[in-house]
């Protein structure tokens, strides 16, 4: 895949998509709120608009984090990354399926949800497929290696 | 499909990580190949079988259940 970005990009995404999505809960929370107040305590007037810029931040930095995560190239790039990166989006996207199919199961079965409650739903469906990706292709690729690094010394 | 490259590998003298830098891929490819955990594409296969002066097919068995 050429659109992949250079490996160091990794370490970036590592840093930004935890950081990026505990700010962004943070203001969720309203404790962003409870810090600006503790630090500008006249700033009451100012409070809301720096509160959407920190939202607006957080969340951006957290989507770049994942796709840092996602599209960037491991040290060594072959063919089995690659065979592993593509079983990783076709599992992603099995849960992804699944998860909608329950997901309007369940609004089929109870109340019909609210606008708020849809638009969070494919949030969520989006972060899923995301997590699972990353979740899967690391597992594979750490955890199974690491595995197979223990069983077959070198000769 | 079964292979035989762990034992032409070490009757080649050859380290995972030397065979794995002459075709540029990372060792952990190469030990998956030998547990039989990855099949290779062709293009793969026919480097390693170069770089150990042997046919693929030497390399690779296929077996009845492939």
């Amino acid at each position: 895949m050429k659109l992949l970005l250079p490996n160091r990009f990794k370490k970036y995404g590592i840093f930004m998509a935890p950081l990026g999505f505990c700010i962004w809960l943070a203001m969720q929370l309203g404790l962003t709120k409870k810090i600006i107040l503790f630090f500008i305590r006249d700033g009451i007037s100012a409070i809301h608009t720096i509160n959407i810029i920190i939202a607006i931040v957080s969340f951006f930095s957290f989507l770049a984090g994942i796709y840092f995560l996602v599209f960037s190239k491991e040290k060594v790039e072959d063919e089995m990354i690659e065979r592993t990166r593509l079983d990783s989006f076709q599992f992603a996207a099995l849960v992804q399926i699944v998860c909608i199919i329950i997901g309007f199961l369940l609004m089929l079965i109870f109340e019909e949800p609210g606008e708020g409650r849809l638009m969070l739903f494919f949030i969520l469906l989006l972060f899923i497929f995301w997590m699972c990706f990353i979740g899967r292709f690391n597992y594979i690729i750490h955890i199974r290696i690491k595995q197979l690094n223990g069983k077959y010394f070198e000769k | 499909m079964e292979n035989t490259l762990k034992n032409e590998r070490i009757r080649n003298e050859m380290t995972q990580v030397h065979l794995a830098g002459l075709v540029n891929v990372s060792r952990q490819t190469i030990i998956s190949i030998e547990s039989g955990r990855y099949v290779p594409s062709v293009l793969l296969a026919l480097k390693i079988a170069k770089i150990l002066k042997l046919q693929v097919e030497d390399l690779f068995i296929i077996e009845k259940s492939d």
